[in-house]
């Protein structure tokens, strides 16, 4: 008799550290979410590289605990917080930064270096949003946090919230990566609204060729360029080019192909992995995370509005022939290569022989720049 | 000449290697020094006496084990800093006391003079030689200190030839009896040991630009113009660098033209178009053919076996590295 009470003691007890019995609605809603996130990956390919590791995260990380058990990804020393630092102190960014700089050809911008332009305008979007949370109620570095958002840039929006809004860090990596997934259904209502028919059939010249001394010579300057301009964009902007440099200097093939697969993907997974399980139903499920889930879509579509209408505005003054294609506006954000496939398909959508794609990767890795750029710019002010 | 780069490249390396060592220790300053402490702050066993303050003005951790504290330019090596105390590591922009009370063995920071007599305090790097910061004590009242009015801010400098110059004018000032002596440093009655000399304004600077630009108007003007002026240098430069590529290649083309010695114009466009491309195909194409240059594949296949030793290891059924595909 005492044996099996003593037994049914220590079952009641276990099931207390269980995670049933200290479930919460909160925990639930956020598993759903996590599943959804992983429905969506698998059944609609819809970035799945980045939104299996977040999906199965946000499941991770929403298993009700125990709380002293040091398994929590915020409680000091456990193997996900540790992990978890990756992100808390911006190391992942930038080595993501530098896998990125390894992968990307800039011929397109050499060639045609006007694009540089379309890249800068479209970070209207980040500030577009950051006017917007500030009338909002957020404070001016939670809405610098947020409004990079619309720099369509995961890696940055992690670097710039991890400074200035921890705790809203969840609510933003979150929201940058669904936003860049919904890039093909958020941007061609904007294009075909702001565009006649006759802008959408714009030819533009084919690009020249790009000689492998431009190619080098290109992350040099950039960087100097840059890093003199905003300093405090160093971290991503000296990853991203050096990350090129080894690529195109064609003498460390090695440390290119290390930097664009292994270490990206390792360093995709971490981060995917932790921030998903950094949204913590306590800590994710509020009202400011619903506010900076809409103002996250409020700075794509303004970042493409600004994008298209520049190039309008651009053409102005361009020569007949050398015109550019309003539909590789939205490219200006740094959703590299979806944007670029996106004015693409738009652009074939009118005229099946009219492929943009080359011409949109010109913006499109303009916006990388661009949103680091501003990215170093929120930082020295807000930071 | 090979030897001459590597021996560039290792001088450069060992160069680079003794600055940042330097950089570390000379990022110490001596901060505030106090002579007769008679009422002021208290030591682990309940004395009062003298005290010097360093600061590390770096935004790095500073070990400064193995250093030494003195009183005496003849003397540097009065107090070595002992090795093997954690607490001798100085975190980024943070103060460490050290009791002038004359008694080494209460521990790393009882050092083994007194300041009573001292006509100055010397900060000296591990080697017992070089002089990282010095300071003049000027007459002090009772429980007043001479401190920097900014943690690390001011003058004296490591020792050299500008610096001793400089040095014999701050003595003299130090000694002048002045409320304000030497450029940045003050005679206070208020101590501050192991907290900042100035306390700064603590506002965020999110919190100030939510008083200066509450609707982010300024910030969005000034980041945009910023942005585009970035990348529109970027694009200057580029556009130039395209511009004289181009016009190299078509130099090139043409001292290629001239040699050939035929008269056509070049194509000074930069571009070669497609059109071009086609034409150069095909007359290989057919100059291949017409000489009999290219001969046909005898389209034989030739199938060697590859032996390979078994191992479990590479076994693709016992590692199941098969991705599994997604059947849509």
């Amino acid at each position: 008799m005492v044996f099996e009470a003593s037994i049914l003691d220590n079952l009641q007890q276990f099931f207390l550290y269980t995670g049933f019995a200290n479930v919460t609605l909160g925990h639930v809603i956020m598993i759903l979410i996590g599943l959804f996130f992983m429905y969506l990956a698998i059944t609609k390919d819809w970035e799945p590289m980045l939104l299996i590791p977040i999906g199965f995260g946000i499941v991770i990380g929403n298993i009700p605990l125990f709380p002293g058990l040091q398994v929590g990804v915020y409680e000091e020393g456990s193997v996900l917080n540790i992990l978890y630092q990756g992100v808390r102190q911006g190391w992942y960014p930038p080595l993501i930064f530098m896998g990125i700089g390894a992968m990307t050809d800039f011929s397109a911008l050499i060639s045609n270096p006007k694009l540089l332009l379309i890249g800068a305008a479209a970070q209207f979007g980040i500030f577009g949003a950051y006017i917007a949370a500030l009338a909002l109620g957020f404070g001016p570095s939670e809405a610098g946090a947020i409004g990079i958002i619309g720099g369509a840039d995961g890696p940055t929006a992690i670097f710039l919230a991890g400074r200035l809004a921890p705790d809203l860090l969840g609510a933003i990596a979150v929201s940058a990566y669904s936003y860049m997934a919904l890039v093909p259904v958020i941007q061609p209502p904007v294009m075909r609204l702001l565009t006649t028919k006759k802008e959408r059939l714009i030819r533009m010249k084919a690009p020249r060729a790009v000689s492998p001394t431009e190619k080098k010579l290109f992350p040099i300057v950039g960087f100097l360029l840059t890093a003199f301009i905003v300093p405090s964009g160093i971290p991503l902007l000296g990853m991203l080019f050096f990350g090129n440099l080894i690529k195109e200097s064609g003498v460390t093939k090695r440390l290119a192909n290390t930097a664009s697969g292994p270490l990206i993907d390792v360093v995709t997974i971490l981060i995917g992995i932790t921030v998903g399980a950094s949204t913590q139903a306590d800590k994710f499920l509020q009202w400011s995370s619903v506010k900076i889930f809409i103002l996250g879509a409020f700075s794509f579509v303004v970042a493409t509005f600004a994008g298209v209408l520049f190039v309008k505005f651009f053409n102005l003054f361009l020569k007949e022939g050398n015109k550019i294609n309003p539909l590789i506006g939205n490219a200006g954000v740094s959703a590299v290569p979806d944007a670029a496939r996106v004015s693409n398909n738009i652009g074939l959508e009118y005229d099946k022989t009219n492929y943009l794609l080359m011409h949109a990767m010109g913006p499109n890795v303009a916006g990388v720049i661009g949103s680091a750029v501003a990215a170093g710019i929120l930082l020295a002010f807000l930071a | 000449m090979k030897k001459f780069y590597k021996l560039t490249l290792l001088l450069g390396v060992l160069f680079c290697a003794s600055t940042m060592y330097a950089q570390n220790i000379s990022d110490m300053r001596l901060n505030e020094v106090l002579v007769t402490n008679t009422e002021g702050f208290e030591d682990d066993y309940g004395y009062r006496s003298g005290w010097v303050e360093l600061f590390n003005t770096s935004y790095g951790t500073v070990n400064i084990a193995g250093c030494y504290l003195s009183t005496d330019p003849n003397n540097l090596t009065m107090y070595r800093i002992p090795k093997g105390d954690v607490l001798t590591s100085i975190p980024p922009r943070q103060h460490i006391l050290f009791w002038a009370d004359g008694v080494k063995e209460r521990g790393t920071f009882h050092v083994n003079f007194k300041l009573d007599d001292a006509k100055e305090v010397l900060f000296v790097s591990t080697d017992g030689k070089t002089i990282v910061d010095r300071v003049a004590i000027p007459q002090l009242d009772t429980n007043q200190s001479y401190a920097r009015k900014v943690d690390g801010e001011g003058s004296v400098k490591q020792e050299s030839i500008i610096y001793k110059s400089l040095y014999k004018n701050m003595v003299a000032k130090a000694n002048a009896n002045d409320t304000e002596t030497v450029e940045g440093w003050i005679k206070t009655n208020v101590p501050t040991p192991s907290t900042n000399n100035l306390t700064l304004d603590g506002e965020s600077k999110g919190a100030l630009m939510k008083e200066v630009d509450p609707y982010g108007l300024f910030l969005t003007f000034t980041a945009m113009f910023v942005t585009f002026l970035s990348l529109i240098i970027l694009y200057v430069i580029f556009k130039n660098i395209g511009k004289f590529h181009i016009k190299k290649k078509s130099e090139n083309a043409v001292k290629a033209m001239e040699g050939t010695g035929k008269s056509d114009k070049a194509d000074t466009s930069g571009q070669v178009s497609a059109e071009t491309y086609a034409a150069i195909s095909m007359a290989i194409h057919l100059f291949m053919q017409d000489n009999e240059a290219h001969d046909f594949e005898d389209t034989v296949l030739t199938i060697n076996k590859v032996s390979r030793t078994y191992s479990p290891w590479s076994s693709k059924i016992y590692t199941l590295r098969e991705t599994p595909q997604l059947k849509k």
